[in-house]
């Protein structure tokens, strides 16, 4: 597909999306209320988290470009928001049966995002998928083998993935480390994919399909995901007011705000994917 | 969806993106009838490209036994399974190409192999198709056979790894025709792992993004050919570029092998990728299973191989190859003598299309002695 059949594509969804909201369709609302702990949140399962409203999110499958899977394995999102006058956070809850944190090539991790347009205007929002271009959004991603690199380290060929591996010798340990760098492949070039620096939470912002960029000088989200009960509990915080270029928020304030989810058990990756359109967010005083 | 041109199909057909060919095109042509499996190509770009963490099962290189033997295992009969049985009887493709066989949701026809189909690279080394019984002789082409196929990325002129990349990470330069996959950009989706046919791109699970072979680019870029090709003790490769298909040079050793005498062939050119490792096909396999595995031109190869005597251009090609580790752009035949040039015209090599003879009579009048014959 051309990028600009996307952009159509893209355009043509916001512009049914906004006819829906004018002709007074239901529009998913989230309360974001204030508590008296501090951020940043990270814990998923701190007590404040009952005093905020759950919203229900409706999740659709990325049917507008290609590839996809018209059969998602999340079809619905538990969502829940907190602020404190300076961290934002969110709390998203959906039943998985598996715990999917091992990546080799037939292994895909569990993964959810959140979005919000970089910059709010309520009559002219960018596409909520991935935006378009002009219409820039920002993504904070919250990946399940970040979350495995944090608690457990970086996983190792020889004692995690593949435990009765034997290898001989690494580039890496014989000669110095600039000189090993081309032979790290993605490592050696600091694709920040690669690997949880200090957060299990990747921030990103996006101009439409493919254009998904990661800023490594603006990593402020941060979050944690915890798996129990056959179900994934994810928070992602991030300040009220981060860097120049990032989404802001304030207290009575409003934005908007979407989600996705990928399955790894269903080699969810990509545009393979369950995703919601905008719903209003909105924050207490 | 545009239509791009791919001749060895004889047709056009669909591709996600206009077709736009390199000003020069990587190709490399493999000699089958040469080639002993030593692996040393093989060995040559693991310790050149692929030493490190995360690629311990990862071969952009590999050579393996046809019928029996796959890396990943059984990674073309698992996609021909899936294409169905394609008519390729004529020297226009009736049949439907990777991309024309898409499935509702994908961008092409392709499969995910499982982790554990990378972990023997190995598998039916030296399996032939069935045994010889007693008092059978073999004959031409072979009732029992198998022969070895040494591999790489083809940087095929429509790539499937870059037209199934939803982030467009792949890319294919327009100075050389390599195909690149951009490691900044990758995010480990695997589609172009899926995608691609020959399954020559890979997943790497300590960097989680892809990687692919890289066609020695920096070795290219200064005139050198691919370390796989330099090193090659059988000399069953010669790398250097392609032409277009409607500006072939005679010249160029790679065009009169592949256009103008027509002995080499494309590995599976029915997939619609237009590939650009060419191979001599092995003489003595049966052509029903060579068909299938290079197209229709196979039994024209075959016949033309066995001519080679007759062509002394042909000839003077051929034995370019391994000759040199330089790229030869150009080359004549003259006065027995098969000469190449680089692109600048300089003169690389020369090899004798047929080598003297010395004669060592038994007896060595000098030091009065017999000699023996020790092997």
């Amino acid at each position: 597909m051309t990028t600009r059949r996307r952009t159509r594509l893209a355009l043509a969804a916001a512009a049914l999306l906004l006819a829906a909201s004018e002709a007074g369709a239901q529009v998913t609302e989230l309360r974001v209320v204030r508590v008296r702990e501090e951020g940043p949140f990270r814990d998923p399962a701190a007590a404040f988290w009952k005093e905020a409203p759950t919203t229900a999110v409706t999740l659709l499958p990325q049917a507008m470009t290609l590839p996809n899977n018209l059969k998602p394995a999340v079809q619905s999102l538990q969502v829940r928001g907190v602020h404190d006058g300076e961290w934002i956070a969110f709390l998203l809850e959906w039943p998985d049966t598996t715990k999917s944190d091992r990546i080799v090539v037939d292994q895909f991790g569990d993964k959810v995002a959140i979005e919000f347009p970089a910059e709010f205007k309520k009559d002219a929002l960018p596409s909520p998928m991935m935006g378009n271009p002009g219409g820039r959004v920002e993504i904070w991603q919250w990946r399940a083998p970040f979350q495995q690199d944090l608690e457990r380290g970086r996983p190792q060929v020889a004692s995690d993935l593949y435990p009765n591996a034997h290898v001989d010798v690494y580039p890496d340990e014989l000669l110095r480390a600039i000189d090993a760098r081309p032979y790290m492949g993605a490592v050696g070039v600091d694709n920040l994919i690669t690997r949880a620096d200090k957060s299990p939470v990747l921030e990103q912002i996006a101009e439409g399909w493919g254009s998904l960029t990661i800023q490594p000088d603006d990593q402020q989200a941060d979050g944690k995901g915890e798996w129990a009960d056959g179900g994934w509990r994810v928070v992602m915080t991030h300040p009220l007011v981060g860097g120049e270029t990032d989404v802001r928020f304030a207290p009575g304030g409003e934005t908007a705000v979407a989600f996705a989810v990928w399955d790894g058990g269903s080699r969810e990756a990509g545009p393979r994917k369950s995703w919601s359109t905008w719903a209003a967010v909105k924050l207490a005083e | 969806m545009p239509k791009v041109y791919n001749w060895q199909i004889g047709r056009e057909m669909d591709y996600p993106y206009e077709g736009a060919r390199p000003t020069k095109q990587f190709a490399m042509l493999f000699d089958t009838n040469k080639c002993i499996a030593c692996q040393t190509c093989t060995v040559a770009c693991k310790t050149t490209w692929t030493p490190g963490r995360g690629q311990e099962y990862m071969f952009w290189n590999n050579v393996e036994t046809k019928p029996y033997g796959y890396y990943p295992l059984g990674w073309d009969v698992k996609i021909l399974e899936q294409h169905g049985v394609q008519d390729v009887s004529g020297p226009v493709y009736k049949g439907k190409t990777l991309f024309e066989s898409a499935p509702s949701g994908e961008r092409i026809l392709g499969y995910l192999p499982e982790d554990l189909d990378y972990a023997h690279p190995n598998v039916g080394e030296d399996d032939s198709l069935g045994d010889m019984q007693q008092g059978e002789l073999l004959q031409i082409p072979h009732m029992q056979w198998m022969y070895y196929l040494p591999r790489i990325c083809n940087h095929c002129t429509y790539p499937a790894c870059l037209a199934s990349c939803p982030r467009m990470s792949i890319y294919k330069r327009e100075e050389d025709g390599i195909v690149l996959l951009d490691q900044t950009r990758c995010r480990g989706y695997r589609e172009c792992v899926k995608g691609c046919p020959y399954k020559k791109t890979f997943f790497n699970p300590i960097t989680r993004v892809s990687e692919k072979c890289i066609g020695c680019y920096p070795a290219v870029e200064g005139g050198r050919q691919t370390q796989c090709t330099i090193t090659c003790i059988g000399k069953i490769r010669l790398q250097g570029f392609l032409g277009k298909p409607d500006a072939i040079r005679e010249d160029n050793p790679i065009d009169y092998i592949v256009h103008v005498a027509k002995i080499a062939c494309p590995l599976y050119p029915q997939f619609g990728l237009e590939p650009n490792t060419y191979y001599i096909p092995p003489v003595h396999v049966p052509p029903r299973y060579l068909v299938q595995m290079f197209g229709v031109g196979v039994e024209r190869a075959v016949a033309g191989y066995r001519k080679v005597a007759d062509d002394e251009k042909l000839l003077g090609a051929l034995l370019l190859f391994g000759a040199t580790p330089m790229i030869i752009h150009h080359y004549k035949v003259e006065a027995g003598v098969s000469i190449g040039y680089d692109e600048q015209g300089a003169e690389l090599v020369r090899v004798p299309l047929s080598e003297a003879i010395h004669v060592r009579p038994a007896f060595d009048e000098k030091h009065q002695a017999y000699r023996t014959n020790i092997t």
